[in-house]
């Protein structure tokens, strides 16, 4: 049976995923909770510790590692559409960079979450809108152009971002660092990403069918009645809206958007209506169990999920990227 | 129904394309376009189409390409693309997709926002596929296919969408000798139901004169003839199109037009 002529199937799985990984999530840690403690926990028999332990600090975090994971997965398959190129990722383009550099200046100059939240949002979109101004210049402009604009401007906000590590107070750094590596051990809003992937998700949804044809090119989707332009404003604005969401919650967490995306199209193919779903349960799903693994492989040593998944991303994608040829 | 240009100047960068360009096709009829390299036929077309890319200027001076009457560029994208559809001289392709998939997005003009293909679309795809020789690639990858099939499927996705008036880019290039006879019988035998109209580049002069039965050459500096292809595919046109002289032959089926070194 292939999975790929029964997509349903292959959501179900996923599903179970992550329940799955919720479960690992909430029974491991420094103190091992057995199946049964956890069952206890909803009916309200279990140890006030056991309590807080899971209901503020693992169940928090492992939604915040779902939301990371689902918003970034949505971006990378839209960044792929946009630059119809299966090997893009939100941070090819340097989108996260500009969001990470304008996070930083905030946390530089010491504001609250609300604020790094809108920071970080509003230095998505000027990056990504940087790209496409320098990219698209007197209406003639192609991908290659697209992406090498992309690469030089993240190397860009590299850059900048070390000269913003350079000249902050020491003790700020590590908490910098940690956000730029990808780190989920920070108590952040979970509201407000949620209701970015919620609205992500159904706006994805909304444009799936004509996303799979803005892969066949400008030209052709245009001539089955897309109006290109205006699709593409849409993707836009989309990727940096979810790319911002996860990067205020997580930091700047590799490989998720690139890897996650790919691996499924493998599985299931291309077909948007079912990409973009299984896109974003299994980001959300390998996240979460990336994260609980980051902070008990070396516990008490806690590791930012970021590392682990450059980890496990870069070989996969050096992988997929052989097998591709 | 008639699709008209009236009175339209283009140009590309300096380039000139076309001047004050008249044509009325009409549906029926099967049109071949034909020019040296870099004339501007696939500009023309996509232009036909409303969707000239940026570079293209058209001369707004009374110019106006119409549909029933109606501007081109005065059409919803969504109902234009039920009347008119294009094939394109490549493409470029890099996910994995089904060619049954590919065949589908023909549909997308007909089927409402939140809905799916249902089967009566996924027969008129299989149709398409089996009209152009693809019956068992249904579930074969896009990228798995050859130069010549990935054109059958391609001509298998506008057969699929079946808009009114076909815009076809070089067709048949990629195609072996036999199926390129059977791709263009297929849609001459398509359009002589008079119900459809194609318009299409193409290069090769014999195909053109067996299969079209109206011609439009394209000058290189922006001069144009049009007319029925007896009268328009002579050696004398042909050799000031191409800047080379051409030899006529004849025997009883079929005229050849062939290039001669100067």
């Amino acid at each position: 049976m292939k999975l790929k002529n029964h997509p349903f199937i292959f959501l179900t799985c996923l599903i179970f995923l992550v329940i799955a990984g919720f479960i690992f999530a909430l029974l491991t840690g420094s103190g091992h909770l057995s199946s049964q403690e956890l069952i206890s926990l909803f009916n309200g028999t279990a140890s006030p510790l056991h309590q807080s332990l899971v209901f503020e600090l693992r169940l928090p975090r492992a939604l915040a590692a779902f939301a990371a994971g689902a918003l970034l997965s949505i971006a990378g398959v839209l960044m792929q559409v946009l630059l119809r190129n299966p090997l893009a990722d939100p941070y090819v383009l340097g989108v996260s960079g500009g969001s990470a550099l304008a996070a930083l200046l905030a946390m530089l100059m010491g504001v609250n979450t609300l604020w790094l939240t809108g920071s970080a949002f509003l230095g998505a979109l000027v990056s990504i809108f940087l790209v496409f101004s320098f990219a698209h210049s007197k209406g003639c402009w192609t991908i290659s152009r697209l992406l090498l604009t992309g690469i030089i401007l993240a190397s860009g906000w590299g850059a900048l971002i070390s000269f913003v590590l350079v000249i902050s107070p020491a003790e700020k750094i590590h908490g910098m660092l940690f956000w730029l590596m990808g780190d989920l051990s920070y108590d952040r809003p979970l509201l407000p990403s949620y209701f970015i992937l919620f609205f992500g998700f159904v706006f994805a949804m909304t444009i799936s069918r004509q996303l799979n044809i803005l892969l066949w090119g400008d030209v052709q989707a245009g001539s089955l009645g897309i109006n290109t332009k205006r699709l593409r404003g849409y993707i836009f604005f989309l990727s940096s809206l979810l790319t911002a969401g996860a990067i205020t919650l997580a930091g700047s967490i590799g490989f998720v958007g690139l890897v996650i995306p790919h691996l499924v199209r493998l599985i299931i193919g291309t077909d948007h209506r079912m990409l973009i779903p299984a896109s974003a349960l299994m980001g959300g799903a390998l996240l979460i169990i990336a994260d609980t693994l980051a902070r008990t492989v070396l516990a008490p040593q806690q590791l930012p999920v970021g590392v682990l998944t450059a980890l496990i991303g870069v070989p996969l994608f050096l992988y997929l990227l052989r097998r591709s040829q | 129904m008639s699709l008209k240009i009236n009175n339209l100047s283009l140009s590309i960068a300096d380039k000139v394309i076309c001047k004050e360009l008249n044509i009325q096709f009409n549906q029926g009829e099967f049109w071949g376009i034909m020019g040296v390299n870099g004339v501007g036929k696939t500009t023309l077309l996509q232009t036909i189409i409303g969707l000239p890319n940026n570079s293209t200027h058209i001369d707004t001076n009374m110019a106006l390409i119409t549909l029933n009457d109606k501007n081109i560029f005065g059409f919803k994208r969504i109902d234009l693309a039920k009347k008119m559809g294009l094939m394109l001289q490549e493409y470029e392709y890099n996910f994995p997709s089904t060619v049954l998939e590919a065949a589908l997005i023909g549909r997308h003009p007909f089927i409402n926002h939140w809905q799916w293909e249902n089967e009566d679309d996924k027969t008129l795809a299989s149709l398409a596929l089996n009209e152009v020789g693809l019956k068992n690639f249904y579930q074969r990858e896009v990228n798995t296919l050859s130069g010549g099939e990935k054109r059958r499927l391609n001509l298998a996705t506008l057969l699929t969408q079946n808009p009114d008036y076909y815009l076809l880019d070089e067709p048949v290039n990629h195609l072996d000798i036999k199926a390129q006879l059977e791709i263009l019988s297929l849609l001459k035998n398509k359009f002589s139901q008079n119900k459809q109209g194609g318009i299409m580049v193409i290069h090769d002069p014999n195909l053109a004169y067996r299969y079209c039965d109206h011609m439009l050459l394209l000058f290189d500096n922006g001069q144009w003839l049009s007319g029925k292809t007896t009268d328009i595919l002579n050696k004398d046109n042909l050799g000031r199109l191409y800047n080379c002289p051409i030899h006529q032959l004849n025997d009883e089926q079929h005229t050849f037009f062939v290039p001669q070194h100067s």
